[in-house]
């Protein structure tokens, strides 16, 4: 009875949910890493900054100020709603608050990366024609690559350890937003121990798969 | 072809006025005068103050027009100091990035990679991640990948530089060949003079930003500014030859010079190409004033002293000898032999002395 229906969904709705997080973190994350890396304009620090403060503050207080812009009183709320799209309390709070809080682990190991790319090979494809997006593409993407690959399992991660932003945003409703790490805290506070270990097991197990493949991935990029 | 341009540098401002038109163009100072930051803005790369750019009559930079083409535009092929090879690509990928640009110009007639890749000898490389080839390798697919761009000018940042002695004897006849089977114009950066007589015809001397002298190498050098530099540098002679052949017991090979006249260098394997290049030291070379007999060198040519030029305590000769030499020797030897302009010299040369590249 320890793998129950219950257990595996409860999975099953983190792995997913965490994975649509990190995938749609990429097209913003990439890009905003590129231009932090290569371009330089006044209050960049300020902004950076900015982009980097779900890494530091409290989960709590993050997840308190998604649900202040997308709760329904809000304007941007109001306006979702309108359209017949609500965050708060469903699956996509817990999206929104897994983007948000994982966001600034993709964005800097993407800089990192596009960093060490020398930019003279850069240089070098624009005087033999290439346009920026081709330069893009061919030569900066490939290789920032396994930066920013690990860049995304790391944001994975986080999104399926995310606890705080996610109870304030999208409470802790089983079946609905509960992931891993709300059941766990749900399983402990009702007193059932068992399903709670299971669930600890799993968590160390997929934690361990990507921080041990992330390591490798910069690893090698470093023995290159 | 026309450079005209101010760009400031943190230590000084770089400016240059120059009009000429060379197949081969020496851009030539010491280190830190500016010659990198030159071709960078050639290429698009620096921004420039003011000035004005034009190659082949097409203006790349112009700050009274207001035209400032990106580097894509410009038509220009650049190899840098480095090579900067993409690392992610096979050798022939590299070379194939730049193929599929529509030429600016029509009259840029496209260049196959099959003719550069034998010109340049990297067929074998062809399949290889850019890892596994050596320096001297890069630079020559760096050069290739450059040329199938269809450039209309090429800029080639100190080739030799990155590489160690016994590489740079090896690119510098692929650099010769390039100027010869490409009708492309070559801006070429250097401070090594003997690189300069072996592939340019016309030299634009700078240091620390500023221009110096131009005109052809020979004539430019001798320009007094240049030659403070000329007391101790290594300063080699390199001229081309046909290889008439060799033998092995003997240990020696004859080459035949453009004038005709024939030489004896050490034993070489034949060259695989008609032509090869030779390099002698102007520190190697003996000047008698009667021909010696009963004596080792192998080579005693009769000359006649075009140049006599003091730097410092020594004294660079020019001696037309079938090709000029120029010959480096104190200014005390001179004296001895009461040389002077005009003076019918003979010229000893070790078969030893002369290395094939």
């Amino acid at each position: 009875m320890i793998f129950s229906f219950e257990t595996w969904q409860i999975t099953f709705f983190s792995l997913s949910v965490g994975f649509l997080s990190t995938l749609l973190i990429l097209p913003f994350g990439i890009p905003l890493a590129w231009l932090f890396a290569r371009k330089d304009w006044p209050l960049k620090s300020v902004l950076e900054t900015m982009v980097l403060l779900p890494l530091v503050m409290p989960p709590v207080s993050t997840g308190l100020i998604l649900l202040k812009i997308f709760g329904r009183r809000s304007p941007v709320g109001q306006w979702l709603y309108d359209r017949g799209i609500e965050i708060v309390f469903n699956w996509k709070g817990v999206l929104i608050a897994m983007a948000v809080m994982s966001f600034p682990l993709l964005f800097r190991s993407a800089r990192t990366s596009f960093t060490e790319v020398n930019p003279r090979l850069e240089q070098i494809a624009a005087t033999l024609g290439a346009s920026a997006i081709k330069i893009f593409f061919v030569i900066t993407i490939p290789l920032a690559l396994r930066g920013i690959i690990a860049g995304a399992l790391l944001a994975f991660s986080r999104a399926l350890g995310e606890f705080g932003a996610t109870i304030l945003l999208a409470g802790n409703i089983p079946g609905k937003t509960q992931t891993l790490s709300l059941a766990i805290y749900n399983f402990v506070q009702l007193g059932q121990d068992a399903p709670a270990y299971v669930l600890l097991a799993i968590t160390v197990g997929l934690a361990f798969i990507f921080v041990w493949s992330s390591e490798w991935l910069l690893r090698s990029r470093r023995g290159r | 072809m026309r450079l005209c341009c101010r760009i400031p540098l943190a230590s000084f401002d770089l400016e240059i006025d120059v009009t000429f038109d060379a197949k081969v163009t020496a851009i030539f100072g010491p280190s830190g005068s500016g010659k990198t930051t030159l071709l960078d803005a050639i290429a698009g790369l620096k921004k420039i103050a003011s000035g004005e750019i034009e190659v082949n009559g097409r203006a790349l930079f112009s700050s009274k027009r207001g035209i400032d083409l990106p580097p894509r535009e410009r038509g220009v092929g650049y190899v840098p100091q480095e090579a900067a090879l993409f690392p992610h690509l096979s050798v022939r990928k590299n070379i194939l990035f730049g193929a599929r640009r529509r030429s600016l110009e029509p009259t840029v007639a496209a260049i196959g990679m099959k003719h550069v890749v034998e010109v340049l000898e990297i067929g074998s490389l062809l399949d290889r991640p850019v890892s596994q080839i050596s320096g001297g390798e890069a630079q020559r697919v760096a050069l290739a990948r450059a040329i199938v761009s269809r450039p209309q000018l090429l800029l080639l940042d100190e080739p030799l530089a990155s590489l160690d002695i016994g590489m740079k004897e090896k690119i510098l006849p692929y650099l010769a060949r390039v100027r010869d089977k490409f009708a492309i114009p070559i801006i070429y950066v250097t401070h090594n003079i003997s690189e300069v007589l072996s592939l340019a015809d016309w030299i634009v001397m700078i240091r620390r930003g500023r221009f110096v002298a131009q005109g052809p190498p020979r004539q430019a050098l001798r320009s007094t500014p240049a030659l403070r530099d000329l007391e101790e540098e290594p300063l080699d002679n390199i001229l081309s030859g046909a290889w008439l052949g060799g033998d092995q017991r003997e240990g020696t090979s004859r080459v035949r010079l453009a004038s005709g006249r024939e030489v004896v260098v050490r034993y070489a394997e034949p060259p695989a190409g008609q032509t090869l290049q030779l390099k002698v030291s102007a520190d190697d070379i003996l000047v008698a004033t009667k021909r010696p007999e009963a004596i080792s060198a192998a080579n005693v040519l009769p000359g006649t002293i075009t140049q006599l030029e003091p730097l410092g305590g020594q004294v660079l000769l020019e001696v037309e000898a079938g090709g000029i030499f120029s010959v480096r020797i104190t200014a005390a030897a001179v004296n001895r032999l009461n040389l002077t302009v005009g003076k019918e010299v003979f010229l000893i040369i070790k078969a030893r002395a002369f290395r094939v590249l």
